[in-house]
């Protein structure tokens, strides 16, 4: 990332300026639903049409996207273009750094069947003014880090879990006040 | 595994294939026969991390989002100076 500060809302923003279709996953999908854990990145499944991947590619160019490396901190540049998304195996992840802080691209999360299965229980939230974006359930979020099962996944997991028995005992899981 | 086990392997193979659930006795031999040993350790819920979600919950999505991206930066200011001190 550049000397820019880390700014998720700014990331969101150009994906939704430019009407790209994603559910947001992870570690901030997870704040969104009142999880406390500290997440440094944006994790997002993009629908995987010809017109929404030309749409993901057009925000990545504006949000200045190179792919995250950890012999080059300002990231390497690469073929930003629907092409580029459309000839990835559906399990690939991009790991990228943009000029508003590291962001990762996944057409089919670990334990999850991409964006159609994942946007079926997601719920649409404004996660800032005027910005209404699809955050995954809390319980396909859990269900993915399930299944990812790295070291940081397993130490969030009982907190997750934890959360989502709060939010079922108060007789909601939705991502709302 | 299943030898070693002194299970037949067609259990293994159900267990495998998500066909069979393995009892608590049955995980512990499967796991000794890998050389390994199970563990299970209780803990006391952290009543620190339910009145955190107690506040957060409290706030929007919005508002969320605003208090995770301060925590972020602050993590991610501090990690730059570390990696700048420890070049330096």
């Amino acid at each position: 990332m550049a000397d820019r500060d880390f700014d998720p809302e700014a990331m969101l923003s150009a994906l939704a300026d430019r009407g790209v279709r994603f559910v947001l996953i992870g570690g901030m999908a997870a704040v969104l639903h009142g999880d406390v854990g500290v997440t440094v990145d944006v994790d997002v499944v993009p629908e995987r049409s010809d017109e929404n991947l030309e749409r993901l590619a057009k925000a990545l160019r504006d949000l200045g996207a190179r792919i995250r490396t950890k012999g080059e901190p300002e990231g390497l540049q690469f073929d930003c273009s629907a092409e580029f998304f459309k000839n990835l195996s559906p399990d690939s992840i991009v790991n990228m750094t943009t000029e508003r802080g590291d962001l990762d691209v996944t057409f089919c999360p670990s334990g999850t069947q991409g964006f159609s299965d994942l946007s079926r229980d997601a719920v649409e939230i404004e996660a800032a003014d005027r910005l209404h974006i699809l955050v995954a359930s809390l319980q396909d979020v859990i269900r993915s880090k399930e299944a990812a099962g790295r070291d940081k996944d397993r130490l969030a997991l009982p907190r997750l879990r934890r959360l989502l028995d709060r939010l079922r005992a108060d007789g909601r899981s939705r991502a709302t006040r | 595994m299943a030898e070693r086990a002194g299970v037949p392997k067609s259990t293994v193979g159900r267990i495998e294939s998500g066909a069979r659930v393995p009892s608590t006795g049955m995980v512990e031999r499967l796991v000794r026969a890998a050389g390994l040993e199970v563990s299970v350790s209780l803990s006391e819920a952290d009543p620190g991390t339910d009145s955190m979600f107690e506040r957060t919950l409290r706030r929007s999505p919005a508002e969320r989002l605003a208090d995770a991206t301060r925590v972020a930066r602050f993590v991610l200011r501090g990690r730059r100076e570390l990696a700048a001190a420890s070049d330096g």
